[in-house]
């Protein structure tokens, strides 16, 4: 992509899963990489078990919204939502989209089944240009650490050549986000998640 | 932050960039209350104040911080608050009068809107405050813009000497993006000058002030024209003016379409006072100017008014011309498509694409969230017409499911007003909420009016000990509290005058649910203190998961003991009654260890098996349908059964022993007439389709009617044939009408007729009809239920003269007696019907005696009690030793002291009935039977020792009673049908009831404190006698919810989901094998252990990874 044009990440996941910390990473990696940045973090509600959507926008520009059909890259922690950000996508989106399901405990509570995890991936598949599936339950079990997940995961949105810049800064950015003790973890973890996408 | 050095750049959230402003204009007082979306920027101040040497605080509440910023900026230093938008109204009082004093060092007011209400319970546009109240308004439309207007505010608060308000909006206060940094100013704090009438707004001095506040405005003015917040670029015949977030979104939508040239784009900054001779000059080459900004026409309104005073003729467009909504806020395809279709330029809105909605994901309380347990412990202690007022805070999510403790909500403290004001005019108690960090906000004037208006209001102050849902500030009493001491709640509440004042831990169920319960109970204002910390905020920074995780026990978990036989039970649970369940289990339980039984005692204990905490958990509820279907569920003559059990399952209640058991047979009949008044059918509806399978069952008494309605049901062909014109048996014939009328027994008779048993009356077996001729007009199978037609004798000398006749005999002549006397022998149920009937019948001296002593007596000891009442003499521990001409002889039992002559002009024996086995020919000989002569058959199904017999009810050895009859009739109807179409056919309907009844040996719970037991309109002993109407009414509906709610529930419930259904931890899901525990989920807090009605969850070491 040319320095003019903006890229724009849209990060999707429920309230708790790190979805902002996420977003944070793919900012400072940006940064680093010299393009402007623009992330949008609305939480407020959400924080608690709720939906939550956070927009990087990298390159020129001011504003943090992701114009409907505007996402250049989908990082779905979740898959249901994932699929909550279709208006985002388009014929050019990549989505990268872990398909372990967090249900919703009102589904829980009123028996309502979680939509079959294939149909969400086929809905997102049509409406995107590539659609990558990474098992989540499979890389934490290789990891053995669930809290390495989300460096995996954007591991694996590097690895689909979903970064407008080079994998290596966003590498750096999960590392000076992360407490010393987990910065080993996190590296193989980001290894993996590239790795598990390029077979 | 801190980073000294100009043109570093940093990515900072809009929040963050304004206290980088702030820093560099050498701020040195920071105060606020958090609110998103503001929050980061006090959470901000409190990182980096002490290195900044800055002075800050938290305030109590958003006025609170006014003030303090206020009178700081008065002794010298710049000074800034921060609140959301709903704050800024409460400090609404000094916001409106600074104006008027002016500032000494700059002062700004930091206040973030929300449109679209993402986070708040309304949208407002703040920018009228600047006219409103004379401030000047800058309105950021990037964290960039936020960061050079906080910079720039304080001079501008200066310049003007007014406050200065910098408002937000949630897309700007929650947006990161590079912020150039520059130099930072040290803190400084310069003097105060002694000038009362300067600070002092009295009326006289604050006339003097309104009269420069025009002149302070100018200054405003002059420096918003020169600051460069007022910015344009491109050119052409169309405009955009835009201001706050739409201003990126418009200059974004223009680039992105490369109209940046050809469109004149207009960004305000500072929307108040506007430079309005540079605005016009900037749009005086127009033809017309689309005006975008969120919420209110503000710009537009003003801009009109600009451009008309100069009589520019420029087509202003926006919302007043549809182009814009008035409401929310703007995305790109709103602000595309109005640019499109006001100014033609680029492309046309897409069409909107279509999609299914997904399952929502609304927000839920944190696995080991004190407010969850909090609020069940409510809903436990009061019922469910209670009325639950709500406040701001994580607490707020109590409004929806599973908690529903919300029914309304206003603002920070109104939890409390909420209560108080309905209290006041209905006269009924209510409930507040809020929490600790609300209590202080706002919640302390409300409470102390309540307690000066004696309101009655229990109200709850949820203490988590945090700020939590803004981000885990510190409130006055937060353990983390930075300055000590610590303000006391408790201490604070007391001393505002309330007297009942409880602190409990949430996650002591049984002692919030009492606590809850006392307060409900007191008068006035009562408050309970519910203290448990946030465990999100211990949690916080550390990735160690919780050592111990609970795990749900499958055998105890869903399971009530009577789905062994196949079929699990039909009736629904709901919420109501799952809350019923969870009150046993609290009021009930002996010790925290204890496990509840399976079945329940009672349960264990009914011949029928009936699920009496279902039935009565249900009408506690008031939800009769799903009541009526227990009792339904097994048992056919159930009109009949309401009148006449003799309730073994009552010495089985755990109220037994205080003399008052749940009044089962009441709370059923309640239950029959409620069905009867709503048409309800009272019968099994579910019958399975006729197959080619037919059964006759010989005998229509009850345990023969219950055989043929069962087998109805299962989908047999049925003959019924009896020796009597009319079914019922010794219903019919054996029971005083003023004990079971005729309408309620025809009731069940004819309802079991209906569904499509055939009947054969007057045909005798033996006689007019024999077993072999049964057999071969081609029945599959035939149940004896012949009853026990032949009365037990007295071998005694003297029975010739004294002419004895049989109990079922006299009770079946419906002649009134000539007798002036009357003598009956027996203990049991029939000898005190002959004796009550005998009174009724107008016999004058009534005399019942029997061998057993009075507490043993085979009969209901309600009804020989009645006996007494109504006139009865009663002679207990008699043995007879002959009959006179004139009565019979008895000596005591011991066979210690004198005869006793008893005369009487007739003499009944009432000593039981035994089978008659001749009617069955030889059949007789082939059947096994016991000493008695009674028929020896398989318990369980009813089976004979001969293939395609099988028997039930008093024909066979077991307890005589009508229950035990249905049940035994029942059983025989599976026995048949396992034995013609196999167990997976048999076991689709609900189990029978088991001949063995399996009594669980678990602890008994606790008699808890209870209400007396509710007894129905009885007709005194002094009119009864002498009349055949029955003595007992129907419960009240009220006293029938009454008397069920005494029921502890003491078994455990198969359909039961209350952990999922009342507590809605996000860490309990449905698995292949029921409900389970995510071990990544829990928090290992334990507040579903107290509620789990089964005591099936229990602690287990985390089988997870430890990180370390």
């Amino acid at each position: 992509m040319s320095p003019g044009e903006r890229y724009c990440i849209v990060v999707a996941g429920v309230g708790g899963q790190g979805v902002l910390t996420a977003a944070r990473c793919l900012g400072d990696a940006a940064l680093a990489s010299g393009r402007g940045v623009v992330v949008g973090q609305l939480h407020g509600m959400s924080q608690r078990g709720g939906s939550v959507r956070c927009t990087v926008l990298v390159g020129p520009g001011q504003s943090s919204f992701v114009p409907e059909g505007g996402a250049d890259a989908l990082l779905a922690l979740e898959p249901l939502e994932g699929l909550r950000a279709r208006d985002a996508l388009a014929g050019h989106t990549l989505a990268v989209v872990n398909r372990v399901p967090v249900v919703p405990p009102n589904l829980v509570r009123t028996r309502t089944p979680y939509p079959e995890v294939e149909g969400i991936l086929a809905e997102l598949r049509a409406a995107a240009a590539s659609l990558v599936v990474v098992d989540g339950g499979a890389l934490v079990a290789e990891l053995g650490a669930q809290r390495a997940l989300n460096a995996a995961l954007l591991g694996a949105l590097a690895g689909s050549g979903g970064l407008p810049f080079e994998p290596a800064l966003l590498l750096a950015a999960i590392e000076g986000r992360s407490r010393p003790e987990a910065r080993e973890v996190n590296r193989r973890a980001f290894a993996l998640g590239q790795e598990a996408v390029q077979g | 932050m801190l980073v000294d050095r100009r043109g570093h750049t940093e990515v900072l959230l809009g929040n963050e960039a304004i206290v980088r402003g702030a820093l560099e204009a050498g701020v040195a007082f920071a105060a606020g209350y958090p609110g998103t979306p503001s929050s980061e920027v006090t959470d901000s101040f409190a990182r980096i104040a002490r290195a900044a040497g800055i002075t800050f605080e938290y305030s109590v509440n958003e006025k609170v911080a006014l003030e303090m910023a206020f009178a700081a900026c008065l002794a010298g230093a710049r000074s800034i608050c921060s609140m959301k938008h709903l704050g800024l109204g409460v400090a609404g009082d000094p916001l409106s009068t600074i104006p008027y004093v002016g500032v000494g060092a700059g002062l700004v007011i930091v206040s973030a809107g929300d449109p679209s209400c993402h986070t708040s319970p309304n949208e407002q546009d703040q920018r009228h405050l600047g006219p409103m109240l004379h401030l000047p308004v800058l309105d950021p439309s990037t964290p960039e813009e936020a960061c050079a207007m906080a910079r720039g505010a304080f001079e501008l608060s200066e310049r003007a000497n007014l406050p200065v308000l910098l408002r937000t909006t949630a897309r700007v206060a929650h947006s990161r993006a590079p912020v150039r940094y520059g130099a930072l100013l040290p803190p400084r704090v310069g003097s105060f000058q002694r000038d009362p009438p300067r600070y002092v707004p009295m009326p006289a001095n604050a006339r003097v002030m309104r009269r420069q506040i025009p002149e302070r405005l100018e200054a405003a003015r002059e420096w918003l024209r020169d600051a460069g917040f007022l910015r344009a670029c491109g050119s052409g015949r169309s405009g955009i003016l835009a201001a706050g977030a739409p201003a990126a979104t418009c200059a974004d939508w223009l680039a992105e379409h490369g109209l940046e040239e050809e469109v004149r784009s207009i960004a305000v900054g500072g929307v108040h006072p506007l430079p309005e001779e540079e605005l016009a000059d900037l749009c005086r080459d127009l033809d017309r100017l689309l005006v975008v900004e969120e919420l209110s026409p503000f710009l537009e309104d003003a801009v009109t008014l600009i451009c008309a005073r100069r009589g520019l003729e420029i087509e202003i467009l926006g919302k007043h011309t549809g182009h814009l909504p008035h409401e929310f806020e703007y995305d790109p395809s709103i602000v595309g498509a109005a640019i499109h279709s006001a100014l033609g330029v680029g492309p046309a809105p897409a069409e909107p694409r279509p999609s299914a909605p997904l399952p929502g994901r609304p927000p839920v309380f944190c696995s080991g969230c004190p407010h969850r347990s909090s609020f069940l412990a409510a809903r436990l202690a009061f019922d469910s017409s209670q009325l639950f007022f709500n406040d701001i805070g994580c607490y707020t999510l109590g409004y929806g499911p599973p908690h529903e403790t919300a029914d309304a909500l206003l603002c920070m403290g109104a939890g409390f007003t909420l209560a108080g004001g309905f209290a006041r005019v209905t006269g009924e108690r209510a409930v507040g909420f809020v929490g600790d960090s609300t209590f202080f906000h706002a919640g302390m004037p409300a409470l102390l009016n309540l307690v000066k208006e004696d309101a009655p209001v229990v109200a709850v102050i949820l203490d988590n000990q945090i700020t939590a849902m803004t981000g885990f500030q510190e409130s006055p009493a937060s353990a983390s509290v930075s300055k000590p001491p610590r303000a006391s709640i408790e201490e604070v509440v007391r001393a505002l005058g309330v007297r009942h004042v409880e602190v409990v831990d949430p996650f002591d169920l049984q002692a919030a649910v009492n606590a809850f319960a006392r307060a409900r109970n007191a008068s006035g204002v009562s408050v309970v203190i519910s203290r448990a910390p946030c465990p999100s905020h211990l949690a916080r920074g550390s990735s160690q998961p919780p050592a111990v995780v609970y795990r749900i026990d499958r055998e105890r978990c869903q399971s009530c003991g009577r789905e062994c036989a196949g079929a699990r039970c039909a009736v629904p649970v709901t919420r109501e009654f799952e809350l019923n369940l969870v009150r046993g289990r609290i009021r009930g339980r002996p010790t925290p260890e204890a496990m509840p039984p399976g079945v329940a005692p009672c349960a264990s204990a009914c011949p029928l098996g009936l699920c009496i905490q279902g039935y009565a958990g249900h009408v506690a509820a008031g939800e009769y349908a799903e009541a009526l279907q227990h009792v339904l569920a097994r048992l056919p003559l159930p009109e009949s059964v309401c009148r006449v059990c003799h309730r073994p399952c009552e010495e089985r209640c755990v109220h037994f022993e205080e003399g008052e058991p749940v009044a089962v047979n009441d709370l059923k009949r309640f239950l029959l007439e409620w069905g009867r008044s709503q048409g309800r059918a009272l019968a099994e509806e579910q019958l399975e389709t006729l197959h080619d399978r037919s059964v006759a069952v010989v005998g229509a008494g009850p345990a023969g009617l219950a055989a043929a309605a069962e087998l109805r049901a299962r989908g047999y062909r049925v003959v019924l044939v009896d020796g009597a014109e009319h079914p019922g048996g010794l219903l019919r014939s054996g029971i005083p009408r003023f004990r079971l009328p005729a309408g309620p027994l025809e009731r069940d008779v004819e309802r079991i007729l209906a569904l499509g048993v055939e009947f054969r009356g007057g045909v005798r077996l033996g006689a007019e009809v024999g077993l072999d001729q049964l057999l071969a007009e081609g029945h599959d199978a035939v149940v004896l239920a012949l009853g026990a037609g032949r009365p037990r004798e007295l071998e005694l000398p003297g029975a010739a003269r004294a002419e004895p006749i049989d109990a079922l005999d006299y009770i079946a002549d419906d002649r009134a007696s000539a007798d002036r006397s009357l003598l009956v022998i027996g203990g049991g149920n029939a000898a005190v019907d002959v004796a009550r009937l005998a009174l009724r019948r107008g016999v004058d001296d009534v005399r019942l005696v029997c061998f057993e002593r009075r507490a043993e007596m085979p009969a209901i000891a309600e009804e020989v009690d009645a006996a007494e009442e109504e006139g009865v003499a009663i002679e207990t521990a008699l043995r007879p030793v002959e009959f006179t001409t004139t009565g019979a002889l008895y000596r005591p039992e011991d066979g210690s002291g004198p005869r006793h002559a008893f005369d009487a002009e007739r003499v009944v024996l009432a000593l039981g009935q035994l089978p008659d086995l001749a009617v069955l020919g030889e059949w007789g000989q082939r059947l096994e039977v016991d000493r008695e002569g009674c028929l020896v058959v398989d318990r369980e199904s009813g089976a004979t020792s001969e293939a395609r017999l099988f028997a039930a009810g008093d024909l066979v050895a077991g307890p005589r009673t009508v229950t035990d009859a249905i049940a035994s009739g029942l059983r025989a109807a599976w026995g048949i049908d396992r034995m013609l179409r196999g167990e997976e056919a048999a076991d689709a309907r609900p189990a029978p009831p088991r001949f063995e009844t399996e009594l669980d040996a678990g602890p008994l719970p606790r008699p808890p404190e209870t209400q007396p037991r509710r007894r129905p309109p009885t007709s005194p002993p002094s009119t009864r006698a002498t009349s055949f109407e029955e003595i007992h009414g129907t419960l009240s509906e009220s006293d029938a919810r009454a008397e069920a709610a005494r029921c502890l529930s003491c078994g455990r419930c198969g359909n039961c989901r209350a952990c999922i259904e009342l507590f809605g931890c996000p860490a309990f899901r449905e698995g292949p094998d029921g409900i389970e525990v995510d071990p990544a989920a829990c928090n290992g807090c334990g507040g579903c252990v107290e509620l789990c009605p089964a005591g099936a969850i229990h602690a287990v070491a985390n089988p997870l990874e430890d990180p370390r």
